[in-house]
Order: structure tokens, then C-alpha cells, then sequence
């Protein structure tokens, strides 16, 4: 254990003290991070997440509606999918967002 | 998002030295195709009909029955637009599944153009059939609430065609650009299955169009108690 606090202390002083030198070189080109992308992945995956979570229950409630009344099969499943389309428009709407801050 | 014309577009400005948008053209196709089939090419109606004639039927008395279904029984005046939408917008969204066409619907222009005539149409019906007192819808159910109610309303108003439009133009755009990605990733014959799921996706957002124009009128057509 002593071992590796000293290992880590010293690859920290390593990498901390190599930056002064790179700074001393004049005018360095730091790359603009791109939170425009960056800002439309998470999105994007929070969206579809929670957008499957959701689907999900919908599509459970559906299964255990037509186990219990298999006549009103035909209804269930208008039901279902009309209710599938309105959450997965939630998450195009995400997308859509996310096309426009790429 | 500049993306580039679909190859009839670019065929047709190239033979008329024109340039139209990939959506003005193909929004016209559509239309071009529904009117010849649902007009120029309709018969009367036999008593023992042919398969063509059921195709006509089952279309205008799906749509009848969610109209009667949620309007009751003065839903039956609004079948010819709420018709004319869905076989436009059908015909819009399945034109795009065939190379060398676009959906007219995956652009913002036209789904919000579409938008705003729903809009426009139901605001209108309503104020025809109560007059002034439609104003009346947004106060809310008591009159001492209506300062609040009244700004509540019209956002959620003013929503519904942004959602329409924003719905059906995401639903086709990222159809399209999903396939477009898989069909760069993977050979040949195995990107079929999207195109099924976008045939499956057209007719779903079409049904939710319409749906939720129906469900627009009956808001607005709703007698208070």
C-alpha cells in the first residue's frame, strides 16, 4: 500500500509538472472541445433510456391486458401502439435537438 | 441539415433547368398520385365490390368510425379533410422507402405547413360553430380562474401544432437517417428489415396525425356543460 501512494505521487508529479514546459513553447493550438457533440450523445442517451424504460411498462401493461381478455386482442394492441408512438415521439424530439446542436 | 435531393428532384430540375426543392417536387408527386387514384380513378360504388373498391372503403370508413368515435354524430362534416390529410400525408411518408425518392414529410417545411392547416382548420370550426363564445374554452371551468387558465391554454394550444410537426418530421428524418447509416455499415439485401420498419412507422405516424387532428376537432367542437 505504501508502495503505491509513493507510485501515484510521483506519476502525479510527473504529468503536473510537464505542463509549465508545454506552456513555455509559445503559441499552442488547444482544440476547441466539441460540447456540441458531446452535449448531443448524453442527450441522446438519457432520452433513449428512459424512453425504453417507459415503452417498456406500456408494452407490459398490454401483454398482461391480453393474458387476462384475450377477446379485446385487436383493441389492446391499437391501444398499445398509439401509446408507444407518443413516447417514442418524446425522444425524437431529443434528436431532433440533438441534429441541431451537433 | 443540408442534405442532398433525392435523384428525381435532381432529374427533373436538370430536364426543366429549374430549381425546386426536393420537397416542393415530391410533396406534388404525392398528391399527383392520390388524386389519381382516389379521384380520377374511383368508380361509383358496385354492390358487390372489388377489391379496389374495398381498399376505398375500408380507408374512408376507418376514418369515419374514429371520427364518429370521438366526435359523435356531427363528426361526419369533417371526413373529407381529415381524409385528404391522411392519404396525403401517407402517400408523402411512403414515397421516401422507394430509391430515388424523398418523403416530402421529412422536411420541417412541409409537416409544419401541415401543422398549421390543422390548426388553423380546428380554430376555425370552433369559432363557427360557437361563435365568440369558443372563447369560452380557455377560460378554464370557473370564471374567477380565467386569468390563469387563459395563458395556460393558449401554450398548450399553441404546442399542439409544434408537436405535430415537429413528431412526423422527426419520425421520418431519423427513419431515413438511421437507414442511411445501416445501409453505409452493412451489405447489400440486409438493411430490408428497416424498410419495413419505415413502411410500419409511415402508417403509425399517419394514424397519429389524424388521430390527434380528431381528437383537436372534438376539443373544439365540445358542447360545455
Amino acid at each position: 500500500m505504501r508502495k503505491f501512494i509513493s507510485l501515484a505521487i510521483i506519476a502525479a508529479a510527473i504529468v503536473f509538472a510537464a505542463n509549465p514546459a508545454m506552456a513555455a513553447e509559445g503559441a499552442e493550438t488547444v482544440a476547441k472541445a466539441p460540447w456540441g457533440s458531446v452535449a448531443a450523445g448524453i442527450s441522446l442517451a438519457f432520452a433513449a433510456a428512459f424512453g425504453a424504460l417507459g415503452q417498456g411498462k406500456a408494452i407490459v401493461a398490454a401483454c398482461e391486458g391480453i393474458a387476462r381478455n384475450p377477446g379485446a386482442t385487436g383493441n389492446i394492441r391499437t391501444t398499445l401502439l398509439i401509446g408507444l408512438a407518443f413516447i417514442e415521439s418524446l425522444v425524437l424530439y431529443v434528436f431532433v435537438i440533438a441534429f441541431l446542436i451537433k | 441539415m443540408g442534405h442532398e435531393a433525392s435523384l428525381f428532384t435532381q432529374f427533373l430540375n436538370h430536364l426543366f433547368h429549374i430549381h425546386l426543392h426536393d420537397n416542393v417536387v415530391m410533396g406534388s408527386v404525392a398528391f399527383t398520385i392520390g388524386f389519381i387514384i382516389f379521384i380520377v380513378l374511383s368508380k361509383s360504388p358496385e354492390l358487390i365490390p372489388d377489391p379496389v373498391q374495398l381498399v376505398y372503403e375500408g380507408v374512408i370508413k376507418s376514418i369515419e368510425a374514429m371520427l364518429e368515435d370521438n366526435i359523435g354524430k356531427e363528426g361526419k362534416e369533417f371526413l373529407p379533410f381529415v381524409t385528404a390529410l391522411a392519404i396525403y400525408i401517407f402517400l408523402s411518408n411512403v414515397l421516401g422507402l422507394i430509391p430515388g425518392f424523398s418523403s416530402a414529410t421529412a422536411n420541417l417545411n412541409s409537416t409544419a405547413a401541415l401543422a398549421v392547416i390543422v390548426f388553423i382548420y380546428y380554430n376555425y370550426i370552433g369559432f363557427k360553430k360557437h361563435g365568440i363564445k369558443y372563447i369560452k374554452h380557455f377560460m378554464g371551468p370557473v370564471w374567477w380562474l380565467a386569468p390563469l387558465m387563459f395563458p395556460i391554454e393558449i401554450i398548450s394550444h399553441l404546442a399542439r401544432p409544434f408537436s405535430l410537426a415537429i413528431r412526423l418530421f422527426a419520425n421520418m428524418f431519423g427513419d431515413h437517417s438511421v437507414f442511411l447509416v445501416f445501409l453505409g455499415l452493412i451489405p447489400f439485401f440486409l438493411p430490408l428489415p428497416f424498410i419495413a420498419l419505415g413502411l410500419f412507422v409511415c402508417f403509425i405516424q399517419t394514424l397519429i396525425f389524424v388521430m390527434l387532428t380528431i381528437v383537436y376537432l372534438a376539443g373544439a367542437v365540445a358542447e360545455e356543460h
